[in-house]
């Protein structure tokens, strides 16, 4: 088989699949989220926490719940991880320091997962399943509430209430993330990644060399991974290494699970808003931006400037033979664009201008199809702008499905906008001002510049990955990007439940013949045009002199 | 006596097509902009470059502070003359954007004089308890009553107590035919500084001086009262918030230079941050707002707040009166239907004679039915001496005649049916029958029924005649316009006080959406109220004081000028020409507005690539050769390159000046449609312009000795 009918068939299984599953499973969520019954165990869980799950939130209540939760997760996290060694299940592990386990605390949380330590060598397996995996549950289970909160915003009027974060938050995780990654865990286990508690195990390899082994929950940790677009591997070379992602199936499952969910909120908000159709307009500008970046990244990898990948064949370095270019490519633009930060490759080998592809992929604020929640709520804050532009063009005051977008709601869009730019750029020039980013540096000239953009592009829209070279393990970093992870999650969710807070007191306006349509491919043509850009004027300086100078040369 | 109302203008005043206006001293023209008025107006922008009104647009006082900076590192750092051209271009930037404003402004400020011109100082014939006393018109209060006589200039605004006089309104509406004022009634309101011509008028002064109507129009159409709107304050915000963005990108891109070897010196990277940051619409921003409430000005319509204007741009539901808009004027007389034993010429008699005294053009087509038809001779009110009249009110729907014995009594069915029934009319079941089945038959039809009756003496039964077929003459053209509306997404509903069946066929005729029958004041209320309880906007037109609740309810409420002065108050707009159909334009007056805003924006940030590929490449071609792929233009060196876009994006806020002012042309087409023609011209024309203006600037530039 060529590889180009490899990764077309790649793909096409992949959007087959997706397009058949976002269906049920949109609906699912919509019910699950809309539902008033509770299982016996949410009963349990909600007496633990002292919540009732029936009491409607206003947004400033949603707002301090999401925020108060998500503090008890830094903190419970970072003390497991200073205890480590005095906790059962230490496999020996010294604790870790303040500044990595403050960031490792942020990260985790904000459902980043940028890790800037390695797990096999550093994490036990309490602080492993105790405390990551289960931040890899309920902080993708925190970003699918503030979403369907902000959804509530749009699909009620005339009242404040968005719903109880506590139902969301345990309905989230207890009837979709545990069920879906309990049945992607045994896929994954079938195909071949480990699922043990084993202590290190030493072997001797074929060179006669000898290798520590760490085992563990493995394949349950990436499944949630995954579909929780978290991205934090249980061992340092993530997915591609062979306990976590063994094979050309197990890779094409985990893309899967990456865009599982994201591609099926859509649904879940067309659903809830009462016209799928409104779902479809945004998924498509999704699915357009995802698509093209695919193609991108394949393309500009397949072309394989230089000598030394003309020799072997294929832009191969960083990638691993079992998955090859293309899946690579598909993995890399999937990961990054989905806020989940997982790699079968190092984005850091990739060609300059598809390290671009992918820098930008991440820039565009991780909504395309971006994180569980996240994404949507980013992708409708977009679709606020692109409504408040083109909705002045058609000569009325802009409405988005029948609610107002009057000065309240546009000072809210617009600081959500703000945020990530402000941290991705500010990050950086201070990491290079101060010296602090050349020092992390392993490359010279664009791409070592690259790096350090990358790793606070990264940080700051949530997602996780790193360009391989960059040292992130220092104070300075540790400390700043830990900042930018814990502003760049909670910054923007204040503005949207703000936001969700005063569409909800809003009476939706009746469309007419004079509305703008928000469900035809015209309005998802204006989005795309809007994310592209606003993303693209902001960050073309910078891209510039990272990506482009290095991929233009030459 | 004749009362003379107005007759609304025929044609609406568009842009140019009828700039010369009767009236003391010419108007403002239509839409058309003059380039002199750039020059006039150049004082007045220099004016505006004081930084404490310029920080009311964040966009461009980030301008004008850029503008300084570069001047400064000019005067410390001459060089070879490219920072003095560049702080001189972004201070052009500044004043371009002032110009805008001033241009717009200076409209409002000509017929602000025009109209001050009636505001002379007038000496008021105030009354007293022992007579009269004479006071200068600024010394009248509230209360205080004052005699006009043919000549005399209305000391203030008032309403008439006594008297009826004819009255020369032209200071304020620019239209020179005389109107009626009489005491009572809804065309009781007289304004300060317009002037009686005939007759002599006590009038109750209503409104202190200097809060009179002229002072508020005075404010208006001078913008002093001017504040931003709902959906201007949401753009700003996205501006400004854009206007941050690029800051930050531009504030932080010297790090990532200085580490590339290519440090920017900080009029380049200050020449950047001017080209990204959104200033071709944060120039004419306001520019735009007031040109909005200057296009209504010019219609003859004064809109008391921008933000009325905003909501005639989003209005669901317009609710228009039947007569005037959608009828001409009034109904005529078509047809006698005589019933029982009683034949035509008899009804025609009796219908004429009850119809003499009707000054009412229904009236008067009666009597014209009467003699043409059916050559019954012209008679005259003042023929029968002992005729005493009744006249038709509200509440008894009927009018008359008590002539020699004989009563007459014309009027709705239901109300004659009642007078008939009340002086001894019998059940005549057939009569009664063949009635309805008349009346239906008409109101089916779409014209009012008239019934007839009379009663020949004291003790004799009263008895239907018969009934007069009314008819509505339908306008020209109204039924196109309904469906223009409707495709913009407007519903019309027509008010009327007819019967529903007569209501239902002229709606079917017309082609309104909807109607509203036998309406009362507080049945509009109603409907305001239940159209706005399902979110929708809501606007209608009103003159008298019974409208005045319903005015004040919707969202758009335009006053007629010949109306009380209640309903003046309580509307958010006053149409000086008093014309209803005029409706239908304040509603495309205020969806331009938001079209012109929403495509300049797009323009302006669409002009941005372009900007980006002239500086960027500039900027870093030398650090990084490979940079140079993207000067796609091809521009000569780069700092004909930096300039070059700096130069056109002050040139641009010029060339879009007239845009901003006239605005940017609305169809009455879907809104699918009209979005993807405006994304076509204003969004990939802002993509395509700036590369080929950039390219074009640069061949220019490049001849400067020193740039290329």
């Amino acid at each position: 088989m060529s590889p180009t009918l490899a990764s077309v068939l790649q793909v096409s299984a992949l959007v087959a699949a997706l397009a058949l599953v976002h269906r049920p499973l949109g609906d699912h969520m919509a019910r699950v989220y809309a539902g008033t019954k509770h299982s016996r165990a949410e009963r349990w869980i909600y007496r633990a926490v002292g919540a009732d799950p029936d009491a409607g939130m206003r947004w400033p209540a949603y707002l301090r719940t999401v925020l108060a939760f998500s503090l008890a997760g830094v903190l419970l996290l970072y003390a497991l991880q200073r205890l480590q060694d005095r906790l059962p299940l230490s496999l020996g592990f010294a604790p870790l320091s303040p500044d990595q386990a403050f960031n490792t605390a942020a990260s985790f949380t904000s459902n980043t997962n940028w890790q800037s330590y390695a797990g096999e060598s550093a994490m036990s397996h309490l602080t492993q399943t105790g405390g990551l995996a289960v931040q890899n549950f309920v902080s993708a289970a925190v970003g699918m509430s503030v979403a369907v909160a902000l959804i509530r915003g749009f699909a009620r009027a005339r009242t404040g209430e968005l719903g109880n974060f506590w139902a969301d938050l345990v309905r989230g995780t207890v009837r979709i993330l545990l069920p879906v990654s309990a049945a992607a865990a045994v896929l994954l286990v079938a195909a071949g990644a480990v699922q043990n508690f084993s202590d290190v195990q030493s072997v001797t390899t074929v060179t006669g060399q000898t290798q520590h082994l760490t085992g563990g929950a493995v394949a349950s940790q990436e499944a949630i991974k995954d579909l929780g677009t978290n991205g934090g591997g249980f061992y340092n070379a993530n997915s591609s290494h062979p306990f976590e992602n063994p094979d050309g199936s197990s890779n094409l499952l985990e893309v899967f699970l990456l865009l599982l969910i994201p591609f099926s909120l859509p649904r879940t908000f067309g659903t809830m808003v009462g016209s799928v159709r409104q779902g479809y307009a945004v998924v498509a500008a999704m699915a357009g931006i995802w698509f093209a970046g695919v193609v991108a990244v394949t393309l500009l990898e397949a072309a394989h400037p230089g000598t030394a990948a003309q020799l072997a064949g294929g832009a191969m370095e960083g990638k691993e033979q079992r998955f090859g270019e293309s899946a690579s490519s598909l993995f890399a633009v999937s990961t990054t664009m989905t806020s989940t930060g997982s790699v079968n490759s190092f984005h850091d080998s990739f060609s300059g201008l598809s390290g671009g592809v992918l820098l930008f992929g991440m820039m565009i604020g991780e909504i395309a199809p971006g994180g569980v929640g996240s994404g949507l709520y980013g992708m409708l804050v977009m679709a606020v702008v692109a409504v408040f532009l083109a909705g002045l063009m058609v000569g009325r005051t802009p409405e988005y499905l029948g609610k107002r977008l009057g000065p309240r709601e546009m000072k809210l869009a617009a600081c959500y906008l703000l945020v990530t730019p402000a941290l991705v750029l500010s990050g950086t020039a201070l990491a290079m001002g101060t010296g602090n980013g050349e020092s992390a540096m392993t490359n010279t000239g664009p791409h070592g510049f690259s790096e350090v953009l990358y790793a606070y592009t990264s940080a700051s829209n949530n997602n996780g990955s790193a360009f391989a070279g960059f040292g992130a393990d220092t104070g300075f970093h540790n400390t700043a990007l830990g900042l930018c992870m814990l502003l760049g999650r909670f910054l923007p969710m204040v503005f949207v439940l703000a936001l969700a807070g005063s569409l909800a007191r809003q009476r939706p306006a009746p469309a007419s013949a004079g509305t703008l349509r928000t469900d035809k491919p015209l309005f998802t043509g204006v989005l795309v045009a809007c994310v592209a850009v606003v993303a693209g004027l902001t960050f073309f300086p910078s891209l510039a002199l990272g990506p482009l100078a290095e991929g233009l040369a030459a | 006596m004749t009362l003379q109302t107005r007759t609304p203008a025929p044609t609406p005043h568009t842009a140019g097509t009828d700039p010369v206006r009767h009236g003391p001293g010419p108007r403002v023209a239509g839409g058309l902009f003059d380039p002199r008025q750039l020059l006039r107006s150049v004082p007045d922008a220099l004016r505006k470059l004081d930084p404490r009104a310029m920080v009311r647009s964040p966009v461009m006082f980030v301008v004008e502070t850029g503008s300084v900076l570069t001047t400064v590192l000019a005067v410390t750092d001459p060089g070879d003359g490219f920072g003095w051209l560049i702080a001189g271009w972004l201070w052009l930037t500044v004043v371009f954007a002032n110009l805008a404003e001033a241009v717009a402004e200076g409209r409002g400020k000509a017929q602000a004089a025009t109209l001050r011109r009636a505001k002379t100082d007038t000496v008021a014939r105030r009354r007293t308890a022992h007579g009269e006393e004479r006071v200068p018109g600024t010394g009248l209060r509230v209360d205080d009553l004052v005699v006009c006589e043919a000549g005399d200039v209305i000391p203030g605004d008032g309403d008439v107590v006594e008297g009826v006089a004819s009255v020369d309104e032209s200071a304020i509406t620019g239209e020179s035919a005389p109107v009626i004022r009489e005491s009572g009634g809804d065309r009781s309101a007289v304004t300060g500084g317009t002037k009686v011509l005939s007759d002599r008028i006590v009038v109750r002064i209503t409104a202190r001086p200097g809060k009179t109507f002229l002072d508020r129009m005075i404010a208006l159409v001078e913008g002093a009262a001017r504040h931003k709107t709902p959906n201007e304050i949401a753009l700003n915000i996205l501006l400004a918030s854009l206007t941050v963005v690029f800051l930050l990108a531009v504030v932080t891109l010297q790090p990532f230079a200085v580490y590339a070897g290519a440090e920017q010196p900080l009029v380049v990277l200050t020449a950047l941050l001017v080209c990204l940051i959104p200033t071709t619409i944060g120039a004419l921003l306001s520019a735009i707002g007031i040109a909005g409430m200057d296009r209504l000005v010019q219609r003859n319509v004064l809109a008391v707040s921008g933000r009325a204007v905003e909501a005639a741009g989003d209005v669901n539901t317009l609710l228009l009166d039947k007569t005037g808009t959608i009828t001409v004027g009034n109904r005529q007389a078509a047809e006698f239907r005589p019933v029982g034993t009683v034949d035509v010429p008899e009804l025609a008699d009796a219908a004429q004679l009850a119809s003499l005294a009707d000054e009412t053009p229904e009236g008067r087509s009666v009597v014209a039915l009467a003699q043409e038809e059916y050559r019954l001779r012209e008679r005259r009110p003042g023929e029968l001496t002992h005729a005493a009249w009744v006249p038709f009110t509200a509440r008894t729907r009927m009018s008359g005649v008590d002539v020699a014995g004989r009563q007459i009594r014309k009027g709705a069915a239901g109300a004659v049916a009642a007078w008939v029934a009340e002086h001894g009319g019998g059940p005549d079941a057939e009569v009664a029958a063949e009635v309805a089945e008349v009346v239906d038959a008409i109101s089916g039809s779409g014209g009012t029924p008239l019934v007839i009756a009379e009663r020949t003496g004291e003790g004799v039964a009263a008895r239907v005649l018969g009934v007069i077929h009314l008819k509505d003459i339908v306008k020209e053209g109204v039924r196109e316009r309904f469906a223009e509306l409707r495709r913009m997404g407007i519903r019309t509903v027509m008010i009327t006080g007819d019967n529903a069946g007569t209501a239902a066929a002229i709606a079917a005729e017309a082609g309104v959406d909807d109607f509203l029958a036998e309406a009362t004041p507080e049945d509009k209320l109603a409907l305001i109220k239940r159209e706005q309880a399902g979110s929708k906007l809501v606007a209608m037109t009103g003159d008298g004081t019974n409208d005045a609740p319903a005015l004040a309810q919707a969202d758009v409420g335009v006053a007629m000028n010949t109306g009380t002065a209640a309903a003046k108050e309580a509307g958010n707009m006053i149409d000086l020409d008093s014309d209803p159909t005029k409706l239908i334009e304040i509603v495309e007056i205020g969806k331009q507005l938001l079209l012109t805003r929403g495509a300049l924006t797009t323009f302006s940030l669409a002009n941005d690539v372009a900007k980006y590929f002239a500086i960027i490449p500039a900027m870093f071609a030398a650090a990084y050769p490979g940079l140079d792929d993207l000067n796609v233009m091809r521009l000569s060196s780069p700092e004909s390159a930096i300039l070059s876009a700096v130069v056109f994006n002050a040139l641009v806020i010029v060339a879009l000046v007239p845009l901003a002012l006239r605005g940017v042309r609305y169809r009455p087409v879907s809104a699918d449609r009209m979005l993807r023609r405006n994304l076509a011209v204003y969004g990939l024309g802002g993509l395509a312009a700036p590369f080929l203006g950039i390219k074009l600037i640069d061949l220019v530039v490049s001849l400067i000795p020193g740039t290329a």
